[in-house]
């Protein structure tokens, strides 16, 4: 088993899929990612951070969706775990905390 | 979709090569659709870039597809293996002709491999470079070369030409002491024969890289009467002792004895000399002012040259000597030849390493392989290879048919056209390493057989680092050649054809089946050709009227000890029942008996007409009787005449060459004049390669030779009571002696030995071509064998079967006839021309060597046919 440390770019890809819900897949979740974040990101960085994703067990796939448009080939479809949820509460929880840790001084007015 | 639509197939392509399985559909599925969003957006060709830099992108490790674990490639391969076993179990025929016809191909190959091998490695061992050995180039009419020169041709070279370094000389001939002698420590008495003696000078010991094992090389043979031994002799005379200033007697010669200044290592068996001794040439004159004269030459020189010497501009430079020294003398002596010699006489250099194998036209006394030789037995090698390989072919893809059905299934269950190239390549591997081993035993078992035939000392290097590698690459080279075309063949199946059965058997590849049997016919029938003309040659070589009688005489060697005894040696032998008559001499018509060329002149021509070159043999009166030979003119010399201490006896080659219309009574002689009193009937005493040369004889006594003609068919008797005489005279002398006929055999020991190769070669090749045929007749059989019933049931005779299997076999063999009888009669013309007394080519040979192919084809075949003609039609037809 890899580590099961999550990356900024995994977290971030992790809830691009959530929030995808049923149609998450490599170019979708890209598209996503980029709208929210304003970011450019490589298609393939994306598929690379899915696979790393699915082998730590945050996510699973399955393949189905095929259209025209794909020239008749499935999308690999990602949902969260219940692993992929728990990292990611954990994630927002940490933050959280350390956030609330911060002395008010510094936020300025 | 339109196919302007797609991305780059290219692309596509190496997307889908190097994906995983797992990614490949989807996120091909991504990129198209990315792709034709773009193309919508900013035009077909940016978005073929940004499509290909996608598929770049993806080169990392996440996306790359994983090797095939390791586990799955052993379990395929050893279910190939397995199937390749079962293949072989099931079809045992086959499989042992497959094997074997391979095995006799590569073991063939590999016997000419280490023939070769040792030919091309004479003389290379020398630490020296530049060693190059002198000879005489004729440049005119029948031009040649020849080796030696005056005897003091090394301190000429030395002195006169600055490129020298060491030259050195050395006497090869039987001459003087040099051949053969009898030869005892001073402190024994029995003698015991010795041969390999030569006469040379120290330097040649250096020239030629010799080590020494006891005594120091830069003087074992400076001394006067100092001798040189090989490690063999050494051992035999002086075991375990340093014999360097022991003492030997040679001859019985008391006066001289020789001083042994040293032990050399044996020569290899590479080398192009191979002598036991060498006596020292230092202080040696066989006659008074022999050494200073350029009479006589009978010296061979060897040299090591500068590295930086240019050989063609010194060899020109060479050209001196003859002015200085060869014309001078001549005009001095008045001979007429001078004008010839200042035309045509130069002198070459010959690398030693070259010495063995391209002398070519030089004329010498060492023993010569054959370059022409070498490409022969090559070529051959591979042609029976390659028959061996198309028996391999022809039975894969004839038994085609029978793996058809594997090969439909294992594509429908999903097998690629690679699996299957592998799996038949495999199989065709197990073939090759099965036959290579099976080829390594028969070269061991062959090796001693081989060797008496070709008269090397072969082995397997077992201990050289390249053997089994090279061993390995050859099985697996062989393999893979012999298995491509099969695998290919048998791997292009449709499934649905096989499977239907609509599959036609075989039948495609018929032609190229034929053209191989062809081939294979051919290429034996050029052998045996080849071998029948060898061999009547070498029959009309025995058999010739050759002008005397070889048969049922004995010669007595090493009779010069006799002395003073001769003649009453002779005459206690002629006492005995069983010897009709005996002669005593040294020149016989056979090799290995002196031969003395000598200037021939009219009576007092010598400083007028140019000489005419003959033999000049010393022997007794009855030399003429006991060997038969027939007198066309004159008679025989008569020991009670004193005056035939001045006649001569002449071959009609030499009576023609003078121009003598009649002989007898005509004056002529070799410095000193004769009167000619006979002349005797041309008889070969040379090979027949060269026409017979111009001879004569005059009286002499003595000899080493005593030929002793004997009457009586019981040659054991004989022997025995010949050798009681020879006790009786030399009781420290063993009796030695050889067969005249079988002296004669001798020299045409290598038309013998290729004529014994030849029809090996040949056989093996029949063998081949027959295993194959028989192999494929079985295969014809098993294919038509409905039919055949179906025709038998209908009526048709055993006959009429056997007919109809045979015909087509039968034809490929007449149209392999056609095409070997003109190449070998082409090949056998050019053998010939070697020689100058031959056989002509009839069309008897042909006719012989095409009805016996015909027949051996034929029975090869009939075999099957007939087995097949004779069964009972009910039982094929049944299983339908």
């Amino acid at each position: 088993m890899k580590g099961t440390y999550l990356g900024e770019f995994e977290e971030l890809v992790l809830l691009t899929v959530g929030i995808l819900f049923d149609d998450a897949y490599g170019l979708a979740i890209a598209d996503e990612f980029e709208k929210q974040t304003d970011r450019n990101v490589m298609i393939s960085s994306v598929h690379k951070a899915l696979v790393r994703l699915e082998e730590k067990g945050y996510l699973k796939s399955h393949l189905g969706g095929a259209t025209a448009t794909r020239g008749g080939r499935d999308k690999r479809l990602y949902t969260l775990t219940q692993a992929g949820i728990k990292v990611l509460n954990q994630s927002k929880e940490l933050r959280n905390s350390m956030y609330k840790q911060v002395p008010r001084i510094v936020w300025g007015s | 979709m339109r196919k302007e639509n797609n991305p780059p197939k290219l692309f596509l392509k190496f997307f889908r090569w190097y994906c995983n399985d797992h990614l490949s559909d989807a996120v091909l599925g991504d990129m198209i659709e990315l792709y034709f969003r773009r193309k919508k957006k900013l035009g077909k060709r940016k978005a073929d870039l940004l499509f290909v830099w996608n598929v770049l992108c993806f080169l990392q490790l996440f996306a790359i597809k994983r090797k095939p674990l390791p586990q799955n490639n052993i379990a395929m391969f050893e279910n190939y293996l397995k199937i390749a076993w079962r293949t072989m179990a099931r079809q045992k025929m086959y499989t042992g002709i497959k094997v074997g016809g391979f095995a006799i191909g590569l073991a063939t190959c590999m016997l000419i491999f280490l023939f070769i091998r040792n030919e091309i490695s004479y003389d290379k061992q020398y630490a020296n470079q530049h060693i190059y050995r002198v000879y005489n180039d004729w440049r005119g009419p029948d031009g040649g070369a020849w080796t030696s020169f005056p005897a003091n041709i090394h301190t000429i070279l030395k002195n006169d030409y600055g490129e020298v370094e060491k030259s050195a000389r050395l006497i090869p001939y039987k001459w003087f002491n040099a051949g053969s002698n009898l030869m005892r420590r001073d402190d024994r008495v029995d003698n015991t024969y010795e041969e390999g003696f030569a006469y040379a000078d120290n330097d040649l010991l250096d020239i030629l890289d010799v080590p020494l094992i006891y005594g120091n090389r830069s003087q074992a043979l400076t001394k006067p009467m100092s001798i040189v031994l090989s490690k063999k002799m050494a051992d035999k005379y002086f075991p375990n002792e340093d014999p360097v200033g022991k003492i030997i007697i040679l001859n019985e010669e008391k006066t001289k004895p020789f001083v042994v200044g040293g032990v050399m290592r044996d020569f290899p068996a590479n080398a192009h000399i191979h002598y036991e001794f060498f006596i020292t040439l230092a202080n040696v004159e066989f006659w008074p002012g022999e050494q200073t004269s350029w009479c006589c030459w009978n010296y061979n020189a060897y040299v090591k040259l500068r590295p930086d010497t240019d050989i063609p501009s010194f060899e020109k430079k060479l050209t001196s000597m003859r002015e200085t020294y060869l014309v001078s003398y001549l005009e001095k002596a008045g001979d007429q030849s001078v004008t010839d010699i200042k035309k045509y006489h130069f002198f070459g250099l010959q690398p030693v390493e070259d010495i063995y194998l391209k002398s070519g036209k030089i004329n010498d006394e060492n023993q010569h392989g054959d370059m022409r030789y070498i490409w022969l037995f090559g070529g051959i090698a591979v042609f029976i290879l390659i028959l061996a390989c198309i028996n391999f072919i022809n039975l894969s893809t004839a038994k085609s048919a029978n793996r058809a059905k594997e090969v439909g299934l294992r594509k429908v269950v999903g097998s690629a056209r690679s699996y299957l190239v592998n799996q038949f390549l495999t199989e065709s591997l197990v073939y090759s390493f099965v036959s290579f081993a099976l080829a390594v035993v028969l070269v061991i078992l062959v090796m001693p057989f081989f060797n008496s035939l070709s008269g090397k000392q072969l082995s397997i290097p077992w201990i050289t680092w390249w053997l089994l590698p090279s061993l390995c690459v050859g099985a697996i080279m062989a393999g893979v050649i012999a298995g491509i075309y099969p695998a290919f063949y048998l791997s292009a199946f449709k499934p649905v054809d096989v499977l239907k059965g609509s599959l036609s058997r075989g039948s495609k590849s018929s032609t190229m089946r034929g053209a191989m049997v062809i081939f294979q016919f051919t290429t034996s029938i050029i052998l045996i050709i080849g071998t029948f003309i060898i061999y009547k040659q070498m029959n009309f070589i025995l058999h010739a009227k050759i002008g005397f009688n070889k048969d049922q005489i004995i010669m007595i060697q090493g009779a010069n000890t006799l002395e003073r005894q001769h003649d009453a040696f002779k005459n206690e032998l002629k006492q005995l029942a069983e010897v009709e008559n005996t002669t005593s001499n040294n020149y016989l018509p056979v090799y290995g008996t002196n031969r003395d060329q000598n200037g021939l002149w009219k009576e007092g021509k010598q400083k007028i007409d140019k000489p005419v070159y003959g033999q000049f043999w010393y022997v007794d009166e009855d030399y003429i009787p006991t060997l038969g030979m027939k007198l066309v003119e004159g008679r025989n010399f008569d020991e009670k005449l004193k005056s035939d201490s001045a006649s001569i006896i002449i071959n009609q080659a030499l009576a023609r060459a003078m121009g003598y219309k009649k002989s007898v009574g005509e004056r002529m002689g070799n410095g000193r004049t004769y009167h000619v009193i006979g002349v005797v009937e041309d008889f070969h005493f040379d090979t027949m390669k060269g026409e017979i040369r111009p001879l004569c004889m005059v009286m002499g006594k003595g000899g080493n030779i005593v030929s002793v003609k004997v009457k009586s068919k019981n040659m054991a008797t004989a022997l025995s009571s010949i050798n009681k005489v020879w006790d009786k005279f030399m009781p420290h002398q063993p009796f030695r002696y050889t067969f005249l006929d079988e002296s004669y055999a001798r020299m045409y020991d290598d038309v013998d030995r290729m004529g014994r190769i030849f029809a090996s070669f040949a056989g093996l090749a029949i063998i081949v071509a027959c295993l194959g045929l028989f192999a494929l007749s079985a295969f014809m059989v098993e294919q038509r064998s409905k039919e055949i019933s179906i025709r038998l049931v209908m009526g048709a005779s055993v006959r009429n079967v056997f007919r109809l299997l045979t015909q087509n076999f039968v034809k490929l063999v007449l149209i392999s006839f056609l095409i070997a009888a003109p190449i070998s009669w082409y090949m056998m013309d050019k053998w010939l021309e070697d020689y100058k007394y031959k056989i002509t080519i009839t069309w008897d040979v042909f006719m012989v060597s095409g009805v016996v192919s015909v027949m051996i084809a034929l029975l090869t075949i009939s075999y099957q046919s007939i087995s097949a003609a004779l069964a009972n039609p009910a039982t094929t037809l049944r299983s339908e």
